[in-house]
């Protein structure tokens, strides 16, 4: 089996001088909380609450957040896997938002989906075959041995061998099963895709495997990517930029840089902290922010800033005015009355062990 | 060297299944040493739960067959114990916390009362109303507001960090000499890990119990763990101390792993990432059950066919390897990523 060229950089750099290619204005994604006798709706889940971001040609955008933030969710609408609420999608320059299923069809095979889960993701009574062959199937460009052929020009493409097509996804393991997935959603060439949480459900030597594999992929077929997944390294290694969510809204956006060397939200900076860094040598020369409690319910957020009721920094002004995503002078845009540059990921120069 | 609490010696345990015989562990040996957190690494399926569920009897049997072992405990052996002796011990001197509260609380019992329970279980002297009290304690000590009211609460309403703590609270609520963290914070969002994290430094502290931590999560190891066993299609193929397994690893498939991994606080030119898959456990390759995925066997024959000893290294033989040609590793290019670099 071929293994993925190891010796590249993940973040190919990728100015946003490049054209637009996804730009997503006011979207929201309410989901109905039924109740009662009569199903009626007695409230929403506002899983996206009002998210605004660009994706260029060519980059990777990472979306990182806790479980419940609507980053999955946010990937799904904005492939109209789900129906937005409100907001405006535009993709290629085409407002995609309130076409039908059919008007989508060509639209899809651009903009391609790779799942968290590997097991749940393919259907266990097909063959590799006929998983990938699928999307070429529907739409109808799959011709006899030209189709054969390019099934095993895509599993070669994701490091799988050609004998495998004939096999059922039982027969691999976890990180097969997620390249079998990625050549799926490779199949109809398509110019972006969304990666939602594609290397979690992993151990940690198979992950940088299929980390790699979507670099070089990236590079070979110029890709897009919207990358989300709640692991800050994985996310580290593999974006341009990064947009960090909470409570269905963006906290802040910028170049990786910009998020992790120098964050200026106070829960950019809980999360920077809060991973525990594999080397013993920084235990106790980092800065430590606990934060207290547990994320609010997204049927009932807080007023003004939803983080308020978990931030060290919060005034009364943070429980009435909704803090907007602009940049407060720190070169890239924070949702925080009060953001400032704190450096969670900083070694106080003093305390640092030598080099070994 | 104090005596150790704990010691793990030859265990080798099976399971039988439809398609053969799966080799959880083989021929396991490791010591846990009074007050310490011994860590214990490795990916899904190396076996890294097996030993311990073994020795406290809480494998299925059958499938599950122990071939041979022992486990020491303050001079008994758990694996030849009755069911009623290992239930005093269970819960008692040794506690366990599991990866998930949610199925390890009864969800028809309100949480005070489980912790109490376990309590009073071990302490058959107690009345209800002491448990009550130390329960209430227990649940302050582990950060649990307003403990009097959640005593009464039912686990559904508790929120998974929450239950969590409810878990650990339940742990340590006989002082136990030995506890058993079993991936205790995998379910669990980061800040709430860092919180569970910072629960577990004070439930030790309060206990000075020795600690067992399993877990896939090498940040995790590196930030609590005094010593380090890192495991691979169920053998212990390196141990030694946190810093030495971090900065010096002598085994390649600890070197791999730490090649492998994406740093939050560096940017890492490349991941280079072990090779092929996790080996089938119901037919290990022969040899050195790593070889197949191995960048440093290079193909010698031995590999192929000698299963490497764990056998000391340098001064002091606390740094243990079970690879034939350790030596080289200690020169070649190990890339000690455990070392600082420029953020």
């Amino acid at each position: 089996m071929t293994e993925t060229a190891a010796g590249t950089t993940a973040a190919t750099a990728v100015s946003t001088d490049s054209p637009v290619l996804l730009q997503v204005e006011g979207l929201v994604k309410h989901f109905p909380i039924g109740g009662g006798l009569l199903r009626r709706q007695v409230g929403a889940v506002r899983a996206v609450e009002g998210v605004d971001l660009t994706v260029h040609r060519g980059e990777t955008l990472g979306v990182v957040g806790e479980s419940g933030c609507g980053k999955t969710t946010l990937g799904r609408t904005v492939m109209k896997l789900t129906e937005p609420t409100a907001g405006k999608i535009v993709f290629e320059d085409r407002d995609i938002t309130n076409l039908s299923r059919r008007q989508m069809r060509p639209i899809r095979r651009e903009l391609q989906i790779v799942f968290q889960d590997p097991y749940a993701s393919l259907n266990p009574r097909m063959t590799v075959r006929d998983i990938v062959s699928e999307p070429l199937r529907i739409h109808g460009v799959y011709r006899g041995r030209e189709g054969r052929l390019r099934v095993e020009e895509l599993l070669r493409t994701v490091g799988l061998s050609p004998e495998h097509a004939n096999r059922f996804p039982h027969e691999f393991s976890g990180g097969q099963r997620q390249r079998i997935g990625v050549a799926r959603a490779l199949a109809l060439n398509p110019t972006m895709m969304v990666l939602d949480e594609p290397v979690s459900a992993l151990d940690v030597s198979i992950q940088a495997q299929v980390v790699n594999l979507l670099s070089d992929l990236q590079k070979e077929f110029r890709l897009t990517y919207l990358f989300i997944a709640h692991d800050l390294s994985v996310v580290r290694h593999i974006s341009d930029r990064v947009a960090v969510m909470y409570l269905g809204k963006i906290m802040e956006i910028g170049t990786k840089d910009q998020i992790y060397n120098g964050p200026t939200h106070p829960y950019t900076q809980a999360l920077l902290s809060a991973v525990p860094i594999e080397s013993p040598n920084h235990r106790g020369k980092r800065e430590r922010i606990i934060l207290t409690g547990d994320v609010p319910s997204p049927a009932n957020p807080p007023s003004g800033c939803v983080f308020r009721t978990r931030c060290w920094k919060a005034q009364e002004i943070c429980a009435e005015v909704v803090p907007p995503l602009i940049d407060h002078g720190h070169g890239h845009p924070s949702a925080c009355h009060f953001a400032e540059i704190r450096r969670p990921l900083a070694i106080e120069p003093a305390s640092a062990p030598s080099t070994l | 060297m104090p005596d150790p609490v704990l010691s793990i010696r030859d265990m080798t345990v099976e399971f039988g299944t439809e398609d053969g015989v799966v080799h959880a562990v083989t021929g396991v040996n490791y010591d846990l040493f009074p007050g310490e957190i011994l860590g214990v690494i490795g990916e899904s399926g190396a076996g890294k739960s097996v030993s311990v569920m073994t020795m406290l009897d809480l494998i299925p049997k059958p499938p599950g067959r122990v071939v041979s072992g022992e486990a020491i405990f303050k001079g008994r052996d758990l694996l030849t114990m009755s069911k009623s002796e290992l239930r005093d011990v269970r819960g008692g001197d040794i506690a366990m916390i599991f990866q998930d509260p949610m199925t390890s609380l009864n969800p028809v019992l309100k949480v005070g009362s489980q912790i109490a329970e376990a309590v009073l279980a071990h302490n058959p002297k107690s009345s209800d109303d002491d448990g009550r009290k130390r329960a209430i304690e227990l649940l302050q000590l582990v950060g649990v507001p307003n403990a009097e009211q959640r005593y009464d609460q039912y686990p559904h309403e508790f929120s998974g960090g929450m239950r969590q703590r409810g878990m650990i609270a339940m742990a340590i609520a006989n002082s136990p000499s030995v506890l058993i963290a079993d991936e205790p914070t995998t379910a669990l969002d980061v800040t709430i890990q860092a919180q569970i994290v910072e629960v577990l430094k004070t439930a030790q502290r309060e206990t000075h119990a020795a600690t067992i931590l399993i877990t896939h999560d090498l940040g995790l190891i590196a930030e609590l763990a005094d010593r380090v066993v890192v495991m691979y299609a169920g053998r212990v193929v390196e141990l030694s101390d946190v810093f030495t397994i971090f900065n010096s690893p002598r085994h390649p498939y600890t070197v791999g792993l730490m090649n492998s991994l994406a740093r939050v606080d560096i940017d890492k030119e490349a991941l280079l990432p072990i090779p092929g898959q996790p080996p089938s456990m119901i037919s290990p390759p022969p040899g050195c059950a790593f070889h197949p995925r191995c960048l440093h066997s290079r193909g010698r024959a031995r590999c192929r066919t000698e299963v490497p000893p764990l056998r000391p290294f340098g001064e002091g033989g606390d740094h243990v390897s079970a690879c034939h040609f350790a030596e080289e590793l200690a020169e070649a290019e190990v890339v000690g990523i455990g070392a600082e670099q420029p953020a």
